[in-house]
């Protein structure tokens, strides 16, 4: 082991290569909890897809009971299933709520491991633009921690930098912890 | 502004008015849809067709008569390949060797970079299509399989066209204060033509594009790929063509939510998905080919003998190069300006390595995929002449086609069509509302008006059942390319100089080539 390498943690950079075109969570902190809210623009856009998929699987039963078309019923009801299950993966993120608990003293947000509380050392704000070949590419912007351990984990990921940074100061403010505004001029 | 609440208001009245004439007299939901489509339909040939008849107005050649814009379309794509010196042979190796990334660092790793094979196989997902599917069965019911032939030269040719708009594409393109990448003919017609001092006659050619970029969204790149869905749903399984309305309706809430939710992971499975149905569309074309390889000798002949006899082709071999010609353009849409748009946002710093790759595109799409459907076709004969388009058409004929060989093929296809068909409309909705956004500025509400538009006409096209939408659909697209071959005459010894700088680049050492 070669004990003298520097290891060097680029905080400049973003996490996440891709994050929503909307408000995705709002942070909500009461007196010994922190926790990320979704907001309901978000959710809707996810029960779209549950709603036509359940849609679809109806309309096949339907033309299975009503016209006995087997091929046509497996068609749709297979579309459905894939759309909403689709659907249901996509609300499955915004459902788990990521918390900061005093009492139990740990950052849980049902993804990465547990982390301690007292082992965040800071929060970032990063920027980056979403790229899409097919679509409008649009700004982004994400709040990320870092452990004493040099770990980088992703708290906020979404579009709105005014919401992103009352939330971001409320949480440096709720932790304790310095907040860096590592926001940079990208150049496509 | 004023262009959009008129055009709502006439939606509405088309809507309201005829639906509930339509109640009042027939109680049925099939009689109720045919009297919708039938007012859509004659709406749109007492308004607008005189749009379609100025943009395919035609001279008689021969025994046809010949629509200019196609002329100005196959003229456009010659001289681009004699001024760049047939630059889609010269620098093919080099496109193929950008894709593969031998020009890329293999050591940066920056977030967000796009490589230069995932762009294009995000461009072919939005080129290779309905157009590959009913497009060809279209060329081939009415131009008989000789439109293959010219099909293909038109590929060939158009790969120069597609190389010169979307190196102006890159290189023109605004970034905007929201951090979006705006980019296509609207800008390079703007800005490039007043760089070379014809400022006001590049506004009045990026007002023009702008505003067929909205109609042709609406037509071809949604009207078109809906009504082809629900056809596709209508020969495979029988549903209907007045149930239209709920493929509509499903499609435009997918739609809805990919466009105005912009859910990134639904935008990014729409991008994953699509090439493979590509893949899936050519294995199938293999397959079918392969099963019949006896025949492609004789399919091939009858593809040569058509292009020139034009035997049974209304109008004889100019009516075949009329409908290969078309359909090729419907298809790679080279020329036409919209894959400009697409290329624009693409992560390079030389405009031109976007040109080179794009060249791949019409080869791909038009010279190896299309020709693969027509031999499908050729090669099943359900087509048979007199072709005058009366028997089966379009996507019905691609699918007949299909099915000759194995009925898995017709499940396998109504999957195809509806994700392709899904995919493109997702493509054409940001054309159009770079379009928008370009004509009416950049705000939340201008945006959401042209998403909800956008959404209405899907429900629209799945549920008419008439060929005025169709022709309409056509011709907004054709329309696009008056607009934008004008500029790039003006523009191309800019991308000539483009061209030979980063060819010198390479020459001295400056760009380096990763092995």
């Amino acid at each position: 082991m070669n004990e003298s390498v520097e290891c060097e943690i680029k905080l400049e950079r973003s996490l996440i290569q891709d994050g929503p075109k909307f408000l995705s969570h709002k942070l909500i902190v009461t007196d010994r909890v922190a926790y990320l809210k979704p907001t309901i623009s978000s959710m809707l856009f996810c029960f779209v897809y549950i709603v036509v998929g359940m849609f679809l699987i109806s309309l096949a039963s339907y033309v299975l009971l009503q016209s006995q078309k087997l091929d046509l019923a497996i068609f749709i009801g297979g579309f459905g299933i894939a759309i909403g299950t689709f659907g249901v993966s996509l609300i499955q993120p915004f459902l788990q709520r990521a918390s900061f608990d005093k009492h139990s003293g740990v950052f849980n947000n049902k993804r990465d491991r547990d982390v301690k509380i007292k082992h965040i050392v800071s929060l970032q704000i990063n920027n980056k633009v979403v790229i899409r070949k097919q679509a409008l590419s649009y700004r982004c912007f994400e709040l990320n921690m870092l452990t004493k351990n040099g770990r980088r984990i992703n708290i906020l990921n979404h579009n709105n930098a005014v919401q992103l940074e009352l939330d971001a100061r409320k949480l440096a403010k709720f932790l304790t912890v310095p907040l860096l505004d590592l926001r940079r001029e990208i150049v496509l | 502004m004023n262009n959009s609440k008129f055009l709502i208001s006439i939606l509405m009245m088309v809507f309201a008015g005829n639906a509930m004439a339509a109640d009042s007299t027939m109680g049925s939901f099939a009689s109720v849809i045919g009297q919708v489509s039938a007012s859509i339909d004659g709406f749109f040939k007492e308004n607008l067709y005189g749009f379609v008849e100025i943009v395919f107005y035609s001279v008689p050649v021969g025994e046809a008569n010949f629509p200019l814009i196609v002329g100005w379309l196959l003229l456009a794509a010659i001289i681009f390949t004699l001024y760049f010196g047939f630059v889609q042979i010269r620098k093919a190796k080099l496109s193929i060797d950008i894709v593969r990334g031998k020009y890329t660092d293999p050591n940066s790793n920056d977030v967000g970079e796009v490589s230069h094979f995932q762009a294009l196989a995000t461009a072919l997902s939005g080129t290779v299509g309905l157009g590959n599917i009913a497009g060809v069965g279209v060329a081939l019911a009415i131009g008989g399989p000789g439109a293959t032939f010219w099909m293909i030269l038109c590929g060939l040719l158009g790969m120069a066209s597609k190389f010169c708009e979307c190196t102006l594409g890159v290189k023109y393109r605004t970034i905007l204060p929201s951090g979006a990448v705006s980019g296509g003919p609207m800008y390079y017609l703007r800005d490039g033509m007043a760089e070379i001092g014809f400022a006001g006659l590049g506004k009045v050619l990026a007002v023009g594009f702008a505003l067929m970029c909205i109609l042709g969204s609406f037509g071809g790149g949604n009207m078109f790929q809906a009504n082809q869905a629900h056809a596709m749903l209508t020969y495979a399984f029988d549903v209907p063509a007045e149930y239209g309305l709920l493929t509509g309706l499903v499609l435009a809430a997918l739609v809805f939510s990919v466009i105005i939710g912009g859910m990134p992971s639904i935008a990014a499975v729409t991008e994953k998905v699509v090439p493979w149905m590509a893949v899936i569309y050519v294995g199938m074309s293999l397959v079918v080919i392969i099963a019949h390889v006896d025949q492609i000798g004789a399919a091939f002949n009858a593809i040569f003998e058509g292009a020139f006899t034009g035997a049974g082709v209304v109008g004889g071999f100019i009516g075949a190069l009329i409908q290969g010609l078309k359909r090729a353009t419907f298809s790679n849409e080279a020329g036409v300006g919209s894959a400009a748009i697409a290329h624009s946002a693409a992560k390079t710093k030389e405009p031109v390595t976007e040109g080179l790759v794009s060249l791949l595109e019409p080869f791909i799409d038009t010279v190896v995929i299309c020709t693969m459907t027509a031999l499908v076709i050729t090669i099943a004969g359900l087509n048979t002449a007199p072709f005058d388009g009366a028997g089966l058409t379009g996507v019905t004929l691609t699918a007949a086609s299909f099915t000759d060989t194995s009925e898995i093929f017709k499940y396998m296809l109504a999957f195809v069509v509806i994700l392709f068909a899904f995919s493109t409309m997702i493509s054409w909705s940001y054309y159009g509302l770079k379009a928008w956004t370009f004509l009416f500025g950049e705000s939340k509400s201008v945006e959401m008006l042209f998403k909800i538009i956008f959404c209405v006409f899907v429900v629209v096209g799945a549920t008419i059942q008439f060929g005025a939408v169709i022709d309409f659909s056509d011709a907004a697209i054709f329309a696009m390319s008056i607009f934008n071959i004008i500029g790039l005459y003006f523009l191309m010894p800019i991308v000539k100089r483009e061209l030979n700088k980063f060819v010198a680049k390479i020459d001295s050492g400056e760009i380096k080539k990763f092995d």
